[in-house]
Parts: C-alpha cells; structure tokens; sequence
C-alpha cells in the first residue's frame, strides 16, 4: 500500500503508517484516510453521511492523535466508515473538520492511535509523520 | 539500538542491560531468552522499548522482558515494571488499550475422543452463538446502571445473573473483581462503547478453542488443577473490548497534561504516567480496574455461552461434557502486590503487558484449591501448534514479581504474515491436520499464522528452566474459531 499520501510500514505486531502531506491540514486528513484505509476498503465508497468534529489538545502531535482516536470512537459506536475529510481549522491546541462517510462495520478492527515516538516532522516538501495503532 | 555487545549474561536465560546503557535509566533491564529468541529480539525494537520503560519514575529491582516479548507502543509486549507504591507512577502504557486482556481455561470430565465425532457441528454452533468479529455486538445490552455493577463488581454480577458459578469466581485471578473499581473514573464514552459488547469475543488474536490434554509433565499439579491426558478442554482468549481502549485512550491524553504538573520526563510519550497517589493516578488505577473487571465478566459471559452450546450439541449424546473452569488470567494489567526487596516488605505497583502473573505456593492471593501447589498459569499459543499450562513458582516471586510468559509472541508483522500467507490456504492446511476452523475474516485469519508466532515450545522451556514457571500439561487445538 504505497501512495504519495501515506505507506504502511512493517510493526511486528501492530501496524504502522508513514503519513505525508504538504501542509499540516493535509497532513491530517491523509492520516485519517490512511487509518481507514487499514480497516476497509475505502475506494468504492460513495460518502452518505456527515459529521462535524471540533478538537482542543495540548499541541500538535495530540491534535493528531486525539482526531484519530475520535474517529475511531465514532466509527465504533455509529457503525460508521469515514473516506473524506475536510480540516477547516487547524492551530497548534484546536482542530475543527467535517467528515464523510457511509454506515458500515470494517473488516479489520484499530483499537487506538499511539503516541508512540510520535514527532511531525517539516520536510521538504512539508511533513511526515510515522503513527503506530494498536491492532 | 541496542546490541549484542550491551548485554550481559547474567545466567543461563538471563540477560541485563545495565543501567549505564542510557542515562536516563533508573534501574537495569533484564530479559529472559536463549540465544535464538536473542536475536529475534534484537531484530525489532523491543530492547530499546524495555529500556525505554527502565525510566518510569519509582521503578524498582529491573525492567523485565518475558521470552515472547517483541515490540510493542511504549512497553514491549510481554514487558513488567514494579514502581513503588504510592509515590511511583502508573502508566495506562504499561498496561496496553486490551486491559485485561487474558484467558480463561475451562475442561471437562470426559477424554476429547468421546466428542471427536460432534466436533464441527461444536464449533459451528459456537461461531453462530458466541458473537465475534470486528466491532461485534453481543446479546448482554447493558443499562447504565447494569454498566455501574460490571464496572465494580466484575464477573460476579454475569454470576449473579445466573451466567456462572461461585466455583468459576474462586477459579479467577481476584475472583474476577479488583478492588479499587470506580465506575465514576470510567468515561460515558468507553461506558458508551461497552454497553452492547458484553459477551463478544473480539477480533484480531482473541480466540476460542477446543483443545485435548495431550500431554501431562507434572502429575501431582496436574491432578491439582483437575487435569489428565487426553482430557476435552476449551480455551477462550479475550478482554475488555471497545470499553478497555476507551479507558486506555481517555487516560493516554488526560495524563499528557499529568506529565507536564508533575515534572515527569520520559523518552516516549506512549510512556506517560502519573503518581499513584496523585488525583490523576488515583482516578486511572480507579478506571483500568473498572474495565479489569468488565473482561472478566466478559469471559465469564463468554464461558457461559460455550456451556451452553456444550448443552445444545452434547446433551444426551456423551456424558459429562460440562465444563468447569480451571482458572481465568490476566495479561494486561497492573496490579498492587507486595514483594520482598532488598530485604524489604515493599507495596509496588506491578505492571504486566503481555506478562502473566505466576504466584507460586502459599500466596494468600490464591484461592484454597491452588494454594498448596501454586496458580495455574496459562499460556496460549497459536492455532497450528499448542498452549501450555504452567504452574507459578517460588522463583518467580524472587526474581520476576510473579510473573512469566503470555503467549507465543509475534516474530512476523502483519504485514509480512499476509503477504506469505494465504487464509484459506492457511484453513485448508489445518484442517488436514484434524484442526477445525471457523474465522470471520481470511486476512485476518492469516494474520494470526503459526509462522507469525515464535516458537511456544521454546518460549515455554524458558521460563520453565529459568524457573518462573514449571510445565504442567500441554494442549493441542482441535477446533478454532476467530473473529
């Protein structure tokens, strides 16, 4: 699973994402996609449903997390897939974003998002990050 | 990274990474391999995450490393630290999202041949009545109020339904409740997520197998436990659902902040920790015992829907086929236990992730029937291969706060594991090996590959020669189902 957006990369025992994105709303969006990605097949889904998150954490890296994690809560206890993602604000402690998706079980479940050597990284061409989830 | 060269062999088994690897270590690590599990451990980073955790303010003795330890997030898997009660901290790192995570191990009176011929219609029925899959929910909907008492009083409210007996309770590690339990710490979130996936058995590595006693090392233990060769036995291998990472997530970002109140520096923020005797850390220990004691509720739901599978299939067809429990155990967890150090009485906070307690005789802990000749330790392996059935030892009290193994431990990513293998080739070849499979998912079960797995024999006879456990009987599968 490679792409310019995010790669999976080798965890004995959990799974792990490479993330990029030329600016840090990308970024986020990209992981998002990236964990769904890992729990079912995104790419033939036609978004029916929305959801509006707004997320304050202590600095960027729990930002990532915490939006992760909120998907994944949602995911679990609506029975909802996510495939779009639109960050409208995003600081350094406040997140707001809507999300898209249709009502469906995965066929792999995540139980989290880490913080895990978590570090957004500047490169380049903007930023990486690497994301350990527990599986 | 660490390397060969940084270990030391402190006797056979046993390595040490002293304290002057890294500077900012407060107690050496320690690790419990032989030389071919040395170099899977050194090929990913587990060292590194064990040294990692040898930082964790109040550490005492060594961070230790069991023989299936491999990489984790924060800890390695089958990693244990004891931090000094009350002014050492508790991290939900140390403990994992699957709190409680554990198994449970259930026999019957008869020899596994009597059910040979009913075995497929026997998983068949489990997999239609026990539910299991990714995010499944089960047939235990709970009230908020229903949610308080499992939060508190674990599977002694599903017994008080009717769903078990007081023999099963005295046969589970804290008689399947933790003191300490608040149902206030735990978030209406994780309340939220538990409220209908009481009585499901998960995804991923959970499991349920029926399995014989193929072999019996020890005989006096042995018949202690209840056991004999050729014996029908079930194995199911779950934990605290949606609700146990809920509670591990909430507290991962509620003790971001904890860090930083208290001064606290870590090299990893999956690390994070709180004082035991702070309102931070009180209210952490309050919830992960609250989702402690939801997995084994869970189990106890879980074993009285195999029972009664076991009635619907076997009733009037063999005798005796009811089945009574062994022991129930926890893996992922931290418990307050007291310890002999440096000629000390010390109250520590013991952390096992991935790690199963292993008391040896005598500890008022255990319950009158095992108290002579020690806990039962259970030790699943994968599906192709064999569990094992250990018995805690005076050792293990000495040199590992009463802990050993969990498990196999992976060697294979997931990753890897799909790409070499195939689940329906995988299936097929079990079946021709007389093993049964029932699996939700073909990626998922080739995740769960014996080749994925180390070698459960050998990480048996490590700590059964390094003592911190002794064999007591070997069981092989012969029906699998997966979610």
């Amino acid at each position: 699973m490679t792409s310019f957006r995010f790669e999976e990369i080798e965890h004995t025992a959990d799974l792990a994402l490479r993330v990029y994105g030329r600016n840090l709303k990308e970024l986020f969006a990209n992981a998002a996609y990236g964990m769904f990605s890992l729990m079912a097949e995104l790419e033939e889904l036609e978004p029916t449903i929305k959801r509006e998150i707004s997320l304050e954490s202590l600095d960027y890296e729990a930002l990532l997390i915490d939006w992760l994690n909120e998907l994944l809560y949602w995911h679990e206890v609506e029975d909802e897939v996510y495939t779009r993602f639109t960050i409208h604000t995003l600081s350094s402690t406040a997140l707001t974003a809507t999300v898209e998706g249709v009502k469906a079980e995965a066929s792999k479940a995540i139980k989290a998002a880490t913080f895990h050597d978590l570090a957004i990284v500047k490169a380049e061409a903007g930023y990486v990050t690497t994301i350990v989830f527990d599986v | 990274m660490v390397t060969k060269k940084d270990l030391k062999r402190i006797e056979d088994y046993l390595y040490e990474i002293s304290k002057s690897y890294r500077e900012d270590m407060r107690v050496p690590a320690r690790v419990y391999l032989d030389a071919e599990l040395l170099e899977a451990a050194l090929g990913d980073r587990t060292l590194e995450q064990l040294v990692n955790s040898a930082t964790l303010p109040g550490i005492v003795g060594y961070a230790m490393a069991m023989p299936d330890a491999h990489q984790g997030y924060g800890f390695p898997i089958g990693g244990v630290a004891a931090t000094r009660y009350p002014q050492g901290v508790i991290s939900p790192g140390g403990v994992g999202f699957d709190i409680n995570c554990g198994v449970r191990l259930l026999i019957a009176g008869i020899g596994a041949d009597e059910v040979k011929p009913y075995l497929g219609t026997l998983i068949s029925a489990l997999y239609r009545n026990v539910p299991s899959g990714v995010g499944k929910k089960g047939g235990f909907k709970l009230s908020p109020s229903q949610m308080d008492q499992v939060l508190e009083k674990g599977a002694a409210w599903a017994v008080k339904q009717g769903y078990g007996t007081q023999d099963d309770l005295e046969r589970t590690e804290e008689r399947g409740a933790m003191a300490g339990a608040e149902a206030r710490a735990v978030s209406s979130r994780a309340k939220e997520r538990g409220k209908n996936q009481l009585g499901t058995l998960g995804s991923g590595n959970h499991f349920l197998e029926i399995e014989e006693v193929v072999e019996v090392y020890d005989e006096e233990v042995a018949d202690a436990f209840g056991l004999f060769p050729g014996q029908l036995a079930v194995q199911i291998h779950s934990g605290s659902r949606g609700l146990g990472h809920q509670v591990c997530t909430d507290y991962v970002r509620l003790l971001q902040e904890a860090v930083r109140k208290y001064h606290i520096e870590l090299p990893d923020r999956e690390l994070v920790c709180a004082p035991l005797d702070s309102p931070e850390g009180r209210d952490y220990f309050a919830a992960m015992a609250g989702a402690a004691n939801y997995a084994w509720a869970n189990r106890q739901c879980l074993a009285h829907l195999t029972r009664r599978t076991f009635e619907e299939v076997l009733a009037g067809k063999v005798r005796d086929w009811e089945l009574t429990t062994v022991y129930d155990v926890a893996h992922n967890i931290a418990k307050i236990e007291e310890y002999e150090v440096d000629g000390q009485r010390l109250k520590l906070c013991v952390h096992r992730k991935g790690a199963t307690r292993a008391f040896g005789p005598d500890r008022p802990e255990l319950p009158d029937v095992y108290r002579a000749v020690g806990q039962p330790v259970l030790v699943p392996g994968d599906m192709g291969t064999a569990s094992y059935i250990l018995v805690g030892t005076e050792e293990a009290m000495r040199a590992s706060f009463g802990s050993t193994c969990h498990g196999a431990g992976r060697v294979l990513s997931r990753k890897a594991a799909k790409r070499q293998i195939r689940g329906d080739k995988l299936k097929a070849d079990l079946e021709a090996q007389g093993i049964q499979v029932r699996a939700g998912s073909m990626p998922g079960l080739a995740e769960e590959a014996p080749e994925a797995y180390k070698d459960i024999e050998r990480v048996v006879d490590v700590v059964h020669r390094a003592g911190l456990a002794r064999k007591v009987a070997k069981l092989r599968p012969l029906a699998v189902m997966k979610g």
